[in-house]
């Protein structure tokens, strides 16, 4: 989860039940390509759950944090604060 | 771990502290459900009373399972669509989708299974007590009309319960249109 990008993901995830990829981008301010290269990190490491389906026949793809994402995001920032502690 | 400095670090956690400062997670009430739910749970009480009094032949009390099942089937479906267009949902609103369920579906057992503790219009007063449960906890989540219309239902029930045994039905089914419906209707035009 070290990536920024992929920080910002969890955190966007973190009040949510789920989220649309547009959603995501939209607030992330990233490109697609990006965010989607971030997500499948995620998605594989297990972070994230990932759905897709089609609404008026369009796809529509929503993310959820997992609860293995969420433990992940906490000791993240954690390790975050203590770094930040030890340089002041 | 991959080392990041720390100035990363602080721009990092400022970037979480924003994104969850900007969250706001906000209660979705679904105008129409409550629409459907509070005109549908009026015309069975009115209704009941209607019967009960000799206006109506009982026969006519076999809408009452198709006006649920129709109201039911309208939310199921509703839901689902709802749930796959919503770009966000957020886990408060999954929280309110369990009270409401639990609500209604624990007054519905009640009613059906019931009958003997709950005789005439208790059952009718069993759906205002949920319809109130369920507005007063969309209220405490910050939404005002909620509160108003929660409130509304209550105040019928109270009402309901010193007016004329004749009018009794009335009252509790202005208390769901005005209160449940009423809410329902504010939600659709805030949406607007």
């Amino acid at each position: 989860m070290l990536s920024k990008v992929r920080l910002g993901v969890v955190a966007e995830l973190l009040n949510y039940d789920w989220v649309a990829f547009s959603e995501l981008a939209r607030v992330l301010h990233v490109s697609n390509g990006n965010l989607g290269a971030h997500l499948s990190k995620l998605v594989d490491a297990e972070y994230v759950e990932e759905e897709k389906s089609f609404v008026n026949r369009r796809p529509l793809t929503r993310y959820r944090l997992t609860k293995k994402g969420r433990d992940a995001f906490a000791a993240h920032v954690s390790q975050l604060a203590s770094l930040l502690k030890e340089a002041t | 771990m991959e080392r990041i400095d720390a100035a990363q670090a602080r721009d990092h956690i400022e970037m979480v502290d924003r994104i969850l400062a900007e969250s706001h997670p906000r209660l979705c009430a679904g105008g129409d459900f409550f629409v459907v739910w509070g005109v549908a749970s009026a015309y069975i009480t009115v209704l009941f009373h209607l019967v009960d009094i000799g206006m109506f032949a009982a026969r006519a009390l076999w809408s009452v399972p198709i006006v649920l099942a129709a109201a039911a089937l309208y939310s199921v479906l509703r839901a689902r669509s709802l749930n796959r267009r919503i770009a966000r949902t957020s886990l408060v609103q999954r929280e309110f989708f369990n009270v409401l369920w639990l609500t209604l579906g624990v007054t519905f057992v009640a009613n059906v299974a019931a009958f003997r503790i709950f005789t005439g219009i208790a059952q009718a007063a069993l759906w205002s007590i949920a319809e109130a449960i369920v507005l007063l906890y969309i209220a405490m989540h910050g939404n005002r009309r909620a509160q108003i219309a929660g409130v509304l239902v209550v105040v019928s029930l109270v009402a309901a319960n010193f007016v004329a045994p004749d009018r009794t039905a009335y009252v509790l089914a202005a208390g769901m249109l005005a209160g449940y419906a009423g809410f329902g209707i504010s939600e659709l035009l805030a949406a607007e």
